[in-house]
Order: structure tokens, then sequence, then C-alpha cells
């Protein structure tokens, strides 16, 4: 093969054979996005801006080529326009489909300073909410707008406004499939209770939208609350819930997993390299006094019951991580609530209560109540009752009795 | 590392396809023609052991390349050897003739046969007996003396397994938050 391995950039210039364009997240950030921000000349025009709009993902992979050469990836600029005037909400819709955001955000990191975000999204055609999930996946970066002080709550408020306007630099690339068959989620038949459970609290909290409609919102919405606090607890709880609906329908094998709630202890988060507790706690307190929209939000998700999970993003990046959590929380169920006693700050005994709350939801799901259950929990709250955990556990253990021997669910029922 | 000076802007990386290593580097070297650029360096003479190749061979993300020779025996180096594991695929153009052989050796510490295994491992690549020949072809008219040489050049891949997320795949944790969407779908009567 001669010299027409040499590719051309745009027609400007010759990327020799080779080399690839795989920047990393801090170039995309740091570099790209940055001088676009600023308008700035890019050499090599390499990242192209897109309408998100109006290109498929199968036309961006067009419309982005470098050279001629095979490509698993490719990059844009894309300037986020909000879906309605008045809302928060970026509109990623195409004619075919549909962009959605999933799991939660991940702070890009550039010498240990936080410099962005990224936020995961998948392709599904068709419309919401019956799409349908495809394998296009795109990582979307956006740059803060204060690196300096994340902190400060102010800062955070203003964040949120304008995250979802301005220049973002994507990566779209097809997911490969051999994850496929994760064994959680081999269990697709959710309990009717539960999703039933679901659906008449997102219609409580919400009586203008329809439900899935506002599945997606609040989805949005949890998003972004993420990146206020930059590791809300409410955030978490939405991930996490779905694996509690998903295994109390399996009650005898799934166990294990009622014990994900608990994850919040002084233990687990003490561990987190970057969230100090009194600082998302913090945020949580004004988001509360707050009247204005987080102040809502706060309440659509207190509304949902979701259990308020703490996991540090950063120490949970994958299954290695999520089995040392639990194996952390196995260790330190006994002195989680030792710990209890040490705390005067009453921020924290909030955060405490919340941790009942925890406790409590499983039980309330289990009994299948569905609207009452939000009475019971905020009755329970209130009383600031921590004895209310061990009436879980012991509920545990005597349904799981019968069938289960599941060690973890022993260990955990160990008396406080 | 070459008299070319590769003056991309910021991203651009050396991430050869297997095809590329083979026809365009390889395949260039071992018909003595120069490699534009000529980023990879030639540490036959050398033998460094893998965590030495810092600086000496190019790296590009904790993976570095070199062109060496082949060898009768197992490559020897300071301090250990590298053993084939056994596994030779084929590299095979895009129009599907095939060029060369990608063979997978790993590292191990201390003097064969009793060496300790390490993660270190090398991909070579050798041209194919075709592809070597038509090479050794088209330039026997100037260099026949040389022939046999040609195609005893190979071009070595060398980096140190790793889990690494470095954010261009989906994590395991970003797979299951994928997964769990689906559960957000289900939508029931009333």
């Amino acid at each position: 093969m001669p010299d027409g391995m040499s590719i051309s950039v745009n027609g400007q210039s010759q990327v020799p054979p080779g080399f690839r364009f795989h920047p990393t997240e801090e170039e995309l950030l740091h570099y790209y996005l940055k001088k676009k921000v600023s308008n700035e000349r890019i050499d090599l025009d390499v990242i192209r801006d897109v309408d998100l709009n109006k290109l498929e993902p199968w036309d961006i992979q067009e419309k982005c080529k470098i050279g001629t050469t095979p490509q698993n990836d490719w990059y844009f600029f894309s300037h986020k326009d909000k879906k309605y005037p008045t809302g928060t909400r970026t509109n990623r819709a195409t004619a075919a489909g549909f962009w959605k955001a999933t799991g939660r955000d991940k702070v890009i990191y550039s010498n240990c300073r936080r410099i962005g975000m990224r936020k995961t999204l998948v392709f599904y055609k068709g419309r919401a909410p019956h799409g349908l999930k495809s394998d296009w996946i795109m990582h979307e970066y956006r740059l803060d707008d204060n690196t300096t002080d994340t902190n400060n709550v102010s800062t955070m408020v203003m964040g949120e406004a304008s995250q979802e306007e301005g220049w973002v630099v994507c990566r779209i690339f097809k997911k490969k499939n051999h994850h496929k068959d994760s064994p959680i989620l081999s269990s697709t038949t959710t309990s009717s209770i539960t999703a039933e459970t679901r659906n008449l609290q997102m219609f409580d909290s919400c009586t203008n939208e329809g439900a899935l409609e506002q599945i997606l919102h609040y989805m949005g919405r949890s998003c972004k609350e993420e990146d206020e606090t930059n590791n809300s607890n409410s955030t978490c709880a939405r991930f996490l819930q779905p694996i509690n609906t998903g295994l109390i329908s399996n009650i005898n094998g799934g166990y294990s997993f009622l014990k994900l709630p608990s994850l919040e202890s002084p233990n687990s988060t003490s561990s987190g390299q970057n969230c100090g507790y009194g600082q998302s706690m913090n945020a949580e307190m004004v988001t509360d006094s707050d009247q204005g929209t987080i102040g809502n939000k706060n309440q659509v998700s207190n509304n949902l019951v979701y259990p308020n999970i703490h996991i540090d993003q950063t120490s949970l990046t994958n299954w290695v991580a999520l089995d040392r959590l639990v194996a952390s929380q196995l260790n330190g169920q006994t002195e989680a609530s030792r710990q209890l006693s040490c705390f005067s700050d009453p921020t924290i005994t909030m955060a405490y209560s919340n941790d009942d709350n925890d406790m409590q939801i499983p039980g309330n799901l289990l009994r299948s109540s569905s609207s009452s259950s939000n009475k019971s929990y905020h009755a329970t709250t209130q009383q600031h009752d921590y004895n209310s955990e061990i009436d879980l556990w012991s509920f545990a253990r005597s349904s799981s009795s019968l069938s289960s021997t599941d060690p973890i669910c022993h260990m955990s029922t160990s008396p406080i | 590392m070459g008299d070319n000076n590769v003056n991309l802007p910021p991203g651009f990386r050396f991430h050869p396809t297997d095809e590329e290593l083979v026809v365009h580097f390889l395949h260039r070297k071992a018909s003595l023609l120069p490699c534009h650029p000529d980023v990879i360096p030639d540490l036959d003479l050398y033998p460094y052991d893998p965590w030495d190749l810092s600086g000496k061979a190019l790296e590009e993300g904790k993976q570095w390349y070199f062109f060496s020779r082949k060898t009768q025996n197992e490559r020897v180096t300071n301090n250990g050897y590298w053993k084939a594991m056994g596994i030779e695929e084929a590299v095979v153009s895009s129009s599907g003739r095939r060029v060369g052989t990608k063979k997978y050796l790993v590292f191990y510490v201390g003097e064969s046969p009793s060496g300790i295994k390490s993660n270190w491992i090398m991909h070579e690549y050798h041209l194919s007996e075709s592809a070597s020949s038509s090479s050794s072809r088209s330039s026997s008219k100037r260099r026949a003396a040389n022939k046999i040489d040609y195609s005893k050049w190979v071009v070595c891949r060398v980096y140190e397994r790793d889990d690494d997320d470095d954010g261009t795949e989906l994590s395991c944790l970003d797979e299951v938050f994928l997964s769990l969407d689906d559960l957000d779908e289900i939508s029931l009567p009333n």
C-alpha cells in the first residue's frame, strides 16, 4: 500500500499512518472545548460542529470521519439548547430517535482539580417512552463553569442553570456487547407491586405530565442534582432503587441486596475521597430551605421514597469496588450504629434519620403498601426512631429464614 | 526518535491497526524503504526488559513499539525472557489479503524455563511468507544479496496487562446503569 495511507483532515493537513485521534478526556475539555468556548482557532479542524437534533448517530459517523481509515469513535462539538424556554432540560431528539442520559455524571479531573463533567447518553430509536435502545453511546463533556470552588453552594446553583446551554464536546461510539448478560439484569421481570408503587408515586408527585414522561423528567433532574451537590444522595438513590425493586421480587435469592441502602454509613462515606459527608449534607440543607425549583426537586425525590444511598462515585467504578463496599458494610454494620452517638452535629442527625428511611423502604415495599408508604415513611422520619431499622432486619430475617441461607443475610442481621 | 518530526495537535496518538503496522511499517522496514514517519526505533541489538523500554521504544499510551529481528529461540532480555503463548493471528489487509502474522508472547522474569510469569505482553508481528517474498522479489533486483535479511524483521508492541478505565469504553457500572434503564421503560395498565 503506497503513500495513500496518509490521511488528510478536512483537506487541510496530513495525518501520518498509524496515528489516530484518541484524545484524553482532559485534552477534550482543556484543549478543544476550552478553545471552542473562547472562540480560538483550533489547528486541524478535527472536531466539527454537529446539530444533534438534525443528525442521527450513523450520520454523525459519516460527518465526523477523520480521513479514510476505520474509526471506532467520532468526535464533535454540539451546542446544547433548552427543550423548553422555561425549563432546564436539553432537547436531544432527532428525526429517528432521541438521546437519553444514563447512569450518573462522572467528574473529570486534571491534576487532581475538577475541570468538567461527563454525561453518558444512549440513543433510542423511536419516541419516548417507547424508544428502542440502540448500541450507540455518547459521552458528553462539559466544562465546569466555575472550577475554583465546587464547595460553594451558589456556584452549584448557577452551574445547574448554565449546564443545559452552551458548547459541549461529544464522543459517540457503538457499545460492545460483551456485558450483555449481566447477572443482575437477567431478572428483568420486575415485581408488579414495586413497579406499581413507583408509578403511583410518580402520579402523586406530578399530575400535569404522564407518568413515564415524569420518569424521564425526574431522571433528567436527578442528573442535574448530582452536579449541583457533586455527590447528591438522592441521585445515587435513583439508580440503586431499581436494584431493590428488581430483587425484592426475588426475595429468596436477593436479600444481600437489601443491604445496599445501608451503604450510607460513616464508614463508607468517610472513605470517600472528594466528598465530605458534611459537604453533601450542607448542599441538601440549602436546597431544602430554598423555595425555588431546587427545593421542589428535593421534594420530588423524597416523595419517591427512594432510599438515600451515598456512594462515593470514584470508589464505585467497577464491580470490585462494589464488592468492597458491600464487604465494608458487612464489617461495619455494628460499627456504624455505634458511631451514631458520636455525632452531635444536627445535620448529621438528619442524615441518620434518612438512614432510617432507607431501612423502612424495603419493608414498606414488601408490604405492598403503595401510597400509604409515603405516610409511614414521613412518620418514621420525624420520630428519629433509630430502632426502626431493627424492625426491618428482623422482618427480613423472618421472611427469608424460610428459604434463604445466604450468609450475607445472616451477617447483616447480626445484633446491633 | 526518528528523523520525522510528527507535529500533530493534541489528541493524536500512535494507534496503528495491525494492518498498518505490518503493511506500512514492517513491510517498509523489511524492504529497506524509508518509513514516513520514521517513528519506530530499531532495538534489535538491545535486550531491554519491558520496563526499560520507556525512552527507547516508541511509547504511546503505555504501549511500546520497536523493530527487532526474528529469534530462533526465546527472546532473552537482561532479566528474563519472552515466551510464546502459542496464540497466532493472521493479519489481514482491508482487501482481504493475508499480510502477516501476529504472535502473542508473555514475559517471564528469571531464567528459562523457571522464570516467573509477569503481566507484560508482547505482540510480535511477522510478514507473511507471501508478503515477505513479494517484498524481497520487488527489491531483489537491487539488493539480492541481502534478500534473506528482509524477512527477518519483526515489529513488536509491548504493554503491561491492566484493567484501567480510560474512559474509552463503558465501565461495568455504566453497563449496569444502562440495563437498569430498561426497568424504567416498563409501563403498566392504568
